[in-house]
């Protein structure tokens, strides 16, 4: 991510994410960044919780995210390819203080780490701490909430504030979820997700930033 | 209100409905702006008087909603909230494996996952299959398997259940619970099937099919505790089925009709064709010839354990009491009421506690209530976004947005200029008596122009008067072009209009009355003056009028529709506030300091009107040529919920 503006809070990259230069991310080159997306002031990227190379051998978990593929990997900096820890899509917005950490699990009795993937127009509030396998396109994650390991967020699933989703939980697209552990507690009306709207700001969000 | 500043409610036309007079000859379009600016304020008729709405009223409440949330039917030209449609069931499918299930199973077997999901009895969260094994090495996976919550850490072990594959859990756990026979409950836990399946298969867990039983037969006391709640259950119904249809087959019973067919099934085709041969009446008042009929039987209750009697022992309560009084069960070991409602009733504590298949879920399409046209439908596969109708509300009424203005010491501020140096106001701390300008745009997105009309009572309803100025109530918006086009461009609008507002330009330009801020090829932008008022001394704020015709004209008729028609909505809204405007030379007697919660949000309700031409195509399907132009009118309500002031 050669930096492109060195003025500002913010370092614009080729594609147009727009990072802060006081997040903390960890593990470069195993974060894939689709373009256009925003990491704020105090936010962790644990891209350093990737998969051993060689420890598994087989492709990655099981888990049939169908969220929005993030655009292929920019030339590998190693001879090769780095695992991916985490990729995010576009437009997608990492808010203050929240925390990505790829998900692990314990499989035949080893520990490892699995893929965090996150599609297009995801909002990640401010301190929510995200362990996904999968996050779908127009989700949005509300501050403080905590996403277990593993979980699966469909398109335009919808996680209260302050919600915990316990690991492994499923949250089907329209569906919102809330409390501790969440339960669907609703959904969202069928105008969520278009653009303008709610659950359809992400570009209006991207463009305000670093103004 | 759980939504950050800013954000826009609209107020669903049918709120109106109840209270509307029937006679009026316009039913769907639903007012007329009354409250745009003076002096057409009294032109309208007088049975269209209306009232300014009240986002503090109680009734708000049932009326305001997201506009994402709303539908239009394009044949009532309305807009629909939830309370104005139906649904119907497009598919049931389970949130957690996400597979659906055919309703016709749902019917027969309930609605719950028949694979292998589960919610944790103690927490609700989703369980997951894990091996035992796994911790020994990546040898074999054929270990035990159990069912465990990542969230509580509970797991079947608690309950002694282990399974021995890892699919089809929940066959293996209903033959369980059904054959373990150290736990007192719960033997048949069976499949939870629906209480209400006509397919139910009633002696499923029961040895052989049930005979009807002689009279005066004691209960078999064979074995006390044979049947588990759900077997018990399905053992009842058959044997209340059984006993309807075998005591209503006399044509003279009417409780045998009143139950339905679904009931007794073998002797409905009977009894609807004796019907006509033999009269109730006749039948009732010791007629003639059906005499010669046996006395049908009369009902009776369960009386074997068979048939689903249970009988409680008699130390029942007294072995539960000792068992909460023991040391090892306590307060955790108890089952709490949360718990117990998805449980078999007899579940008293943590131990008798099961996992619970999850609960179903559905996509359903909508129609509108009014007219049956279908608003929404959704494809079927549950997981899909997709819609193959989908007529919200946004695609017809204006995409409502606001933005507070840079405060400027230049901009056309009329009372007051000594303004803080703050570049945006804080919309969770708004200074009371500081006026600040908010930018409300309008987005078009329908494929005519609209000419849309605001209209705001120029001092917000509730105990903290707020003054409201819409700079230019009247204007037009664009249509919307084609999606390419707009796909194309964007971006260029909103970099135009955040470029204007921000901090260079927000000093240059001066908003003025009558002119819109801005304009775009579909939005439009006018700007809105808001003082916002003093929350514990109102008199001030109130008192101070501004010299225009049109808030005179306001206040006087605030006053009116609380005088006159007692005020449906602000007589209920708080008994320590008067009504709004009846109260306003009161306040300062009236109103105690900690008012009502949320009382210091700042809500502004805004009448839209909109006016467009429109092909009429709904109507003239045949004719061809030129199409004709209908004209359109919608009016609505909203709220914009600004901020909060500070106090
Ligand atoms: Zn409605
Ligand atoms: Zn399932
Ligand atoms: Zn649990
Ligand atoms: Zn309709």
């Amino acid at each position: 991510m050669p930096p492109k503006a060195a003025k500002g809070e913010y370092i614009e990259t080729d594609t147009g994410n727009k990072i802060s230069r006081r997040s903390n991310i960890h593990g470069t080159q195993h974060i894939i960044l689709g373009g256009k997306t925003v990491i704020q002031t105090d936010a962790v990227i644990r891209g350093d919780l990737y998969r051993l190379p060689g420890a598994h051998p087989s492709s990655s978990s099981s888990t049939t995210g169908d969220s929005g593929e993030p655009t292929p990997a920019p030339a590998p900096a190693a001879p090769n390819t780095p695992s991916v820890a985490v990729s995010i899509g576009r437009y997608s917005y990492v808010s203050k203080q929240a925390v990505l950490r790829p998900p692990s699990r314990l499989h035949r009795g080893v520990h490892s780490f699995y893929p965090l993937k996150i599609g297009d127009h995801v909002f990640i509030g401010e301190r929510a701490v995200v362990e996904a396998a999968s996050v779908g396109n127009h989700v949005h994650i509300g501050c403080d909430a905590v996403v277990g390991s593993m979980a699966i967020l469909k398109d335009f699933a919808y996680v209260l504030d302050g919600a915990v989703i316990p690991p492994g939980m499923v949250v089907p697209s329209w569906c919102v979820v809330g409390g501790a552990p969440a339960r669907i507690v609703g959904e969202v009306g069928e105008g969520y997700g278009v653009e303008g709207a709610e659950g359809g700001l992400a570009r209006e969000r991207y463009r305000l930033v670093g103004r | 209100m759980s939504r950050p500043f800013p954000y826009t409610y609209i107020s669903c036309p049918c709120v109106e409905r109840p209270v509307s007079d029937p006679s009026r000859k316009k039913e769907t379009s639903p007012r007329k702006g009354s409250s745009q600016p003076a002096p057409e304020i009294n032109d309208n008729d007088d049975e269209e008087e209306e009232k300014d709405f009240d986002p503090r009223s109680p009734r708000a409440n049932f009326s305001l909603y997201p506009p994402e949330q709303l539908l239009y039917c394009e044949d009532c030209h309305q807009i629909k909230c939830p309370r104005c449609i139906t649904e119907e069931i497009v598919c049931w499918y389970c949130p957690s494996c996400l597979f659906e299930t055919p309703s016709s199973m749902v019917r027969s077997e309930g609605n719950r996952c028949a694979r292998n999901c589960f919610s944790c009895p103690i927490c609700t969260a989703p369980l997951a299959v894990s091996t035992l094994e796994n911790v020994s090495g990546s040898g074999s996976q054929q270990g035990p398997w159990v069912l465990s919550c990542g969230y509580c850490m509970w797991t079947t072990l608690d309950i002694g259940i282990k399974f021995d594959k890892p699919t089809n859990i929940r066959n293996q756990l209903s033959k369980m619970t059904e054959s373990s026979r150290g736990r007192q409950m719960s033997r048949a836990y069976g499949d939870l099937k629906s209480p209400l399946s006509p397919l139910a298969t009633a002696y499923s867990t029961v040895d052989g099919p049930e005979v009807p039983p002689d009279d005066g037969k004691p209960p078999a006391d064979e074995d006390p505790a044979v049947l588990g709640p759900d077997a018990r259950f399905a053992a009842l119904k058959a044997f209340y089925r059984n006993q309807l249809s075998e005591t209503s087959a006399s044509p003279n019973d009417p409780l045998g009709t009143d139950f339905g067919a679904g009931f007794s099934s073998p002797g409905a085709l009977n009894r609807i064709m004796s019907l006509y041969t033999s009269s109730t009446l006749s039948g009732l008042y010791g007629g003639n010839s059906k005499k010669s009929k046996p006395k049908p039987l009369m009902m009776r209750e369960a009386q074997t354990a068979s048939e689903g009697l249970k009988l409680a022992a008699s130390d029942a309560e007294d072995t539960i009491i000792q068992r909460m009084a023991s040391d090892d069960c306590g307060w955790e070991g108890l089952a709490s009421s949360e718990q117990r409602v998805f449980q078999f009733p007899e579940a008293r504590f943590v131990e008798d506690l099961l996992p619970l298949p999850t609960l179903l879920r559905t996509k359903r399409s909508k129609r509108c209530k009014s007219c049956k046209h279908i608003l929404v439908k959704p494809e079927f596969k549950p997981q899909s976004t997709r819609f193959r109708i989908r007529l919200i509300a946004l695609s017809y009424i204006p995409l409502t947005t606001i933005r507070p203005l840079a405060v400027s010491p230049s901009s056309g501020v009329t009372s007051s200029t000594t303004l803080l140096a703050a570049p945006t106001p804080d919309l969770n701390a708004l200074q009371p008596l500081q006026p600040i300008q908010i930018l409300l745009t309008l987005k078009n997105h329908m494929f005519d122009p609209v000419r849309v009309t605001l209209g705001t009572p120029s001092v917000t309803p509730g105990a903290v008067a707020t003054k409201v100025t819409i700079l230019c109530p009247q204007f037009d918006i664009g249509a919307n072009s084609d999606v390419w086009d707009e796909a194309l461009q964007a971006s260029n609008p909103a970099d135009q209009r955040s470029s204007r507002s921000g901090l260079t330009g927000g000093y240059e330009k001066v908003a003025e009355a009558g002119k819109v801020w801005d304009k775009g090829r579909n939005w439009t932008t006018v700007v809105l003056e808001v003082v916002p008022g003093l929350l514990e001394r109102k008199t001030g704020t109130l008192n101070t009028k501004e010299k225009k015709d049109e808030e005179d004209a306001k206040d006087a008729r605030h006053a009116r529709d609380a005088t006159s028609d007692g005020g449906w909505s602000d007589s209920d809204e708080n008994e320590t506030t008067p009504p709004p405007g009846h109260g306003l030379g009161l306040e300062t007697q009236s109103s105690p300091a900690p008012a009502q919660p949320d009382e210091d949000v700042l809500e502004i309700p805004v009448f839209v009107r909109m006016e467009w031409d429109s092909e009429n195509q709904m109507e003239q399907p045949v004719a061809k040529g030129k199409p004709e132009m209908v004209k359109r009118e919608l009016a609505y309500w909203m709220v914009l919920g600004v901020g909060r002031i500070e106090y």
